[in-house]
């Protein structure tokens, strides 16, 4: 399947979401209308983003240009990129400069002035471009990074921060040399935040030795794991796509990348989005066929019907139970949020207190005149790898929070579902169906805490927040250099400066960590409550639902005895078709779900 | 007295302390290391392109250079009257080993010991290039096996001793971060840090920058400079200079043979001859009527580069009528190698006693203080006074505060008096910024000039403290010129 298709409106997961919507509409029900609503904006703007991430001057914005055959990232023989820029399609070259808290829309043409190093001015958080290209109408957005700069610089750690939101990475490196130790520590990290990862070769054209570099860096890659390896060479595929050259293209290495971006990445986000859609489906089924059940059964034996009433009317208890805040589900999200904030909290303290002993002992064994710049840099460095690191944390405690309050919420609801389904036996699904949709709930969990994620960092977490936090710089180190020309006590002098700048150095250091530690506290604390609030916000819509599910179970089963002979009969037909009907969109969904 | 007569005296003083103590050969060994030619570091990231610097430098092939990782062990180039190749291990004695020459490069057979418990090879070479120093070629930092790199650390940043490389060329392809670090731990804490006197920065594989484009080099020279000025590689080395390695490697063990192949395709059409040279593996496999098989195709490749090729075919182009010496000369100069050659001579070569005093001085001053002995108290302090008193350190270190950023003033001032103290080179015209043929009466007239000027500023009371005192010694500086000029008349 390729990503045209998953967002156009024939794809099969669309016209199941619009069946359904179509079903819950009819049958009165625009709560789960609006659910299976949402889900279709989802396929409609699916959003995958591929991070371009590598070394400085590997050619990452040159293979972007590329790969999608005009020039959109701006390319320099010196200065680099300095700002992440997302490129998604448009009906239009647009380009928007987004700093914090504000947006700017810019000229196209102007782009370089915004995104390079050294531009003037305050620098932005991201910078958003539109362009009309095929390649990106599937929802595909590229995300140019700034060069890593070495494992353990700022910049990798902000890096892999974007990296964990990114539903794939292609990894830079060019011709010139094997992979780098830093280089294959940042692939083996990148590897276990995003599940897809390709390395590309570049600048294949201009070295001759590009085929041995080819087979020591897949040498490489093997102890990494499995990250296929493409090379390519951009010149080629831009001359190739001006002159309209297929086979100069195919020399070029591209349509390889092209197929695996389109298929591998594309398509294979576009097969999970249509999974969790045919999931949702599946559940909105389940409720819409249960309350027809309920009340078919009550018609069908009515000696039956007041059985049926009392065991609805014990699911409904249930579901109102579900409801309240006394709900177990409900007392585990709260018990564990307050649990997860203090842990994040005390994992950032502890964090940035080794961080400030550490750098007392690098400041105690250095003289800061010359090494403040490089402490800063290190201690920025140090501190985001400890922040991305928090920030793990935070995700991993979230989801594994997520899932126990998924299945703390599935294990009471499933009773009251239960007591629907009771009556529909062809609802009782193969044990290997049961344990696939128990994944699939699993999934759903973790997708409401990324949902969450994503909306609190947009997908480049740390480069807006390093950016705020950079301001905090070391006052003038007092040095003098009259010392220079005394000749004896030279040694105790230069040691009573060393202390003073020592101790300015420490005190320094020390308020960059406090106000770190401050702001990052206070932002995953934001974090774990919006978590707390999707949560929150998703299992009551569900329990919503679920309840007007039962209701209406629960009133049309009532009915059943005031209904004439004739008109039983009638309404027993109707049923047979709705519940018919149904069944066949639940055998879509469940094709569909199952082809994930 | 001059700085190298009183290290001698220092050194002197100290055999006389030592003297049956068991540090008499170290002590014979640092007054040997004062005679020697200047030893000259070339370090750098893994495949920064040092051993083909250091072969360009040599104007001979020494060095084996691959794609791969090349060099694992730290190995010495020095001048001698006979070929000879010693294996120092990381235990027991030195010893000899066989070699052979194969392809230009040297091969040698380490005789059966790993490369990791070789701690260096020493090989003595006669040749004209390295009487004038001793070149250490050395693994890459950020190699990929750890073991390698720290090698090239031990080498440049020993934990205990002075170190073994007088001044250090550093190869960096774009700056990084660990390039920064590794400088820093280059530089001394004694005379001053950091200490951007010993190290010069090399840009290199520069043709690479612009992706072997004809105008490639322009663009190399545009961020060199940039780079020379950028505050933080000011502060550790002195000048970066670009240099495309490789050309300038073949440029100087250029043969006939490769200019006639050359020339075949300066023959060629202008479009058919960028059609062919687009990419790498279209020069290899495509117009099989440039009358050259693929395996001299691919030597040329691998001699020139793609950039090279591209260059030295439109050279010929441009003048068919250039003959091979003509066309070495024309590419060593595109290739950045005689300003680099330029810049090591008037930063290294002119400085060498400074440089040498000042490895000397360091370990003087380590074995003192680590090995006290009756008398060794005096030896450090004598040690302590060339330091801080000997004029050419002075200089130095108003240089190395000047390059931290830490002396304030204007920038024509600073401009100048970093000129006047040997900032840029040695030579009275170039501290005068007057040019090389200047006779002796300008030379003059502009020095008394400037010592009037650096004296005002010295004894203004306005002046801020610390250019005070780097004014001072401006002047100091000023007065030498004159006596040597003075002895120049004469």
């Amino acid at each position: 399947m390729s990503t045209a298709a998953a967002g156009s409106p024939t794809s099969p997961a669309t016209a199941l979401v619009d069946l359904g919507v179509k079903a819950c509409t009819a049958y009165g029900r625009e709560d789960l209308a609006a659910r299976l609503g949402r889900i279709r904006a989802g396929l409609d703007d699916p959003a995958v983003h591929i991070v371009v991430a590598g070394e400085f001057k590997q050619g990452k914005s040159s293979l972007i240009n590329a790969l999608l055959g005009i020039p959109v990232c701006p390319v320099d023989d010196d200065v680099a990129t300095a700002v992440p820029t997302f490129v998604r399609h448009g009906a239009e070259k647009t380009a928007t400069v987004v700093y914090e808290g504000r947006r700017e829309t810019v000229d196209f043409a102007d782009l370089r002035r915004h995104v390079v190093e050294g531009a003037e001015g305050a620098r932005p958080a991201r910078v958003d471009v539109t362009v009309p290209r095929k390649l990106l109408s599937g929802g595909l957005v590229l995300v140019d990074t700034p060069g890593v700069g070495g494992l353990g610089s700022a910049h990798a750690a902000a890096g892999l921060a974007a990296i964990s939101v990114a539903d794939a990475v292609l990894f830079v490196t060019d011709a010139s040399q094997e992979l780098t130790r830093s280089e294959v520590e940042f692939l083996r990290q990148a590897r276990e935040l995003c599940p897809t990862v390709v390395c590309v070769l570049t600048k294949i054209d201009f070295y001759p030795a590009w085929r041995r570099i080819r087979d020591l860096d897949a040498g490489h890659l093997r102890m990494v794991g499995d990250i296929p390896l493409m090379p390519v060479s951009s010149p080629l595929r831009t001359r190739a796509v001006r002159a309209n050259d297929q086979p100069l293209n195919v020399e070029s290495g591209f349509p390889d990348l092209v197929k695996f971006v389109q298929e591998r990445v594309g398509g294979g986000a576009a097969a999970r989005r249509s999974a969790d859609a045919a999931a949702d489906v599946l559940a909105v089924c389940e409720q819409l066929a249960g309350q027809f059940t309920a009340e078919r059964e009550a018609l069908a034996d009515p000696a039956n019907a007041q059985r049926i009433v009392d065991d609805l009317n014990a699911a409904k208890r249930r579901v109102e139970e579900l409801k309240t805040a006394a709900a177990r589900w409900s007392v585990t999200l709260n018990d564990g949020t307050a649990d997860l904030t203090a842990d994040v909290d005390f994992d950032l303290r502890d964090r940035i207190r080794k961080i400030t002993t550490e750098a007392d002992d690098a400041i105690d064994e250095v003289d800061p005149a010359d090494m403040w710049p490089e402490m800063e840099e290190w201690l920025r460095a140090r501190i985001s790898y400890d922040l991305l690191g928090n920030y793990t944390y935070l995700r991993r405690q979230a989801t594994e929070l997520s899932e126990q309050v998924a299945s703390h919420f599935t294990e009471a609801s499933g009773e009251a579902v239960g007591l629907l389904k009771v009556y529909n036996p062809s609802f009782l699904v193969e044990e290997r169906e049961v344990e696939h949709r128990i994944e699939l709930a699993k999934m759903t969990a973790g997708k409401q805490v990324m949902v969450a994620l994503k909306s609190a960092y947009g997908g480049a977490l740390m480069f807006t927040m390093l950016g705020s936090l950079m301001g905090v710089a070391l006052g003038p180190i007092g040095i003098g250099i009259g010392v220079v020309m005394g000749h004896r006590g030279l040694k105790d002098e230069k040691k009573r400066q060393l202390e003073r700048r020592r101790a300015q150095g420490k005190n320094a250091m020390r308020r960059y960590c406090d106000e770190i530690s401050f702001v990052s506290g206070k932002d995953s604390r934001d974090t774990v409550r919006r978590v707390q609030r999707q949560l929150r916000d998703h299992y009551t819509r569900l329990a919503e639902e679920l309840n007007r599910s039962t209701a209406a179970a629960l009133a049309a089963a009532t009915d059943t005895a005031k209904r004439s002979q004739a008109d039983r009969q009638k309404r027993l037909k109707d049923l047979d078709a709705e519940l018919t009907r149904l069944g066949q969109l639940r055998d879509r969904a469940t094709k569909l779900a199952g082809a994930a | 007295m001059s700085l190298v007569a009183r290290t001698r005296a220092a050194l002197d003083r100290a055999a006389a302390v030592y003297r049956g103590s068991g540090f008499d050969a170290r002590i014979a060994e640092v007054r040997e290391r004062l005679d020697e030619p200047l030893r000259v570091a070339i370090a750098g990231r893994v495949k920064s392109g040092k051993s083909t610097l250091l072969n360009a430098l040599v104007a001979d092939r020494l060095a084996p250079t691959d794609a791969g990782e090349c060099t694992r062990i730290v190995t010495w180039y020095r001048d001698g009257h006979t070929y000879r190749v010693t294996l120092h291990p990381r235990s027991g004695a030195p010893r000899q080993l066989r070699f052979s020459r194969d392809d230009g490069a040297i091969e040698v057979d380490l005789g059966g010991v790993r490369p990791e418990d070789a701690h260096s090879l020493d090989i003595t070479w006669p040749s004209q290039a390295l009487r004038r120093a001793t070149l250490i070629d050395t693994p890459g930092i950020g190699s990929l096996s750890e073991r390698v790199s720290q090698r090239a650390w031990e080498l440049l940043a020993p934990d205990d001793e002075e170190t073994p490389a007088d001044a250090v060329v550093y190869l960096m392809r774009h700056l990084h971060a660990k390039d920064l670090e590794f400088l820093h731990a280059f530089h001394d804490t004694e005379v001053s840090r950091p200490n951007p006197v010993n190290a010069i920065g090399v840009l290199s594989r520069a043709d690479e920058i612009g992706v072997g484009r004809l105008d490639a080099m322009a663009s190399a020279r545009r961020i060199a400079t940039r780079l020379g000025g950028d505050a933080n590689v000011r502060r550790v080395v002195q000048t970066v200079v670009p240099v495309a390695g490789l050309l300038a490697e073949t440029a100087a063990t250029l043969t006939e043979t490769e200019v006639r192949h050359l020339r075949a395709v300066a023959a060629l059409e202008v479009k058919p001859a960028e059609e062919l040279l687009l990419t790498a593996d279209r020069f290899v496999n495509t117009l099989p009527e440039l009358g050259l098989t693929s395996i001299e195709r691919e030597s040329l490749l691998a001699r020139f580069g793609l950039y090279g090729i591209r260059l030295a075919s439109t050279l010929l182009r441009q003048d068919g009528q250039t003959t091979a010496t003509g066309l070495a000369r024309e590419l060593t100069d595109r290739s950045g190698l005689t300003d680099l050659q330029e810049v090591l001579g008037s930063l290294f070569f002119e400085r060498r006693d400074v440089l040498k005093a000042r490895s000397a001085l360091l370990a003087l001053d380590a074995l003192a203080r680590g090995r006290p002995r009756t008398g060794s108290p005096a030896v450090a302090a004598e040690v302590e006074e060339i330091v801080a008193s000997a004029h050419p350190f002075n200089e130095l270190r108003v240089l190395a505060t000047l390059r931290a950023g830490w002396l304030g003033g204007k920038p024509a001032v600073v401009e100048e008096l970093e000129r006047v103290i040997g900032g840029t080179g040695t030579a009275p015209h170039i501290r005068l910024d007057l040019p090389p043929d200047a006779a002796v009466g300008q030379l003059r007239s502009t020095a008394s000039e400037a010592l009037v000027r650096w004296q005002r500023r010295a004894e203004n009371p306005m002046t801020a403290h610390e250019m005070a005192v780097a004014a001072r010694v401006a002047v100091r500086s000023c007065e030498g010129l004159l006596a040597d000029l003075d002895g120049r008349a004469r």
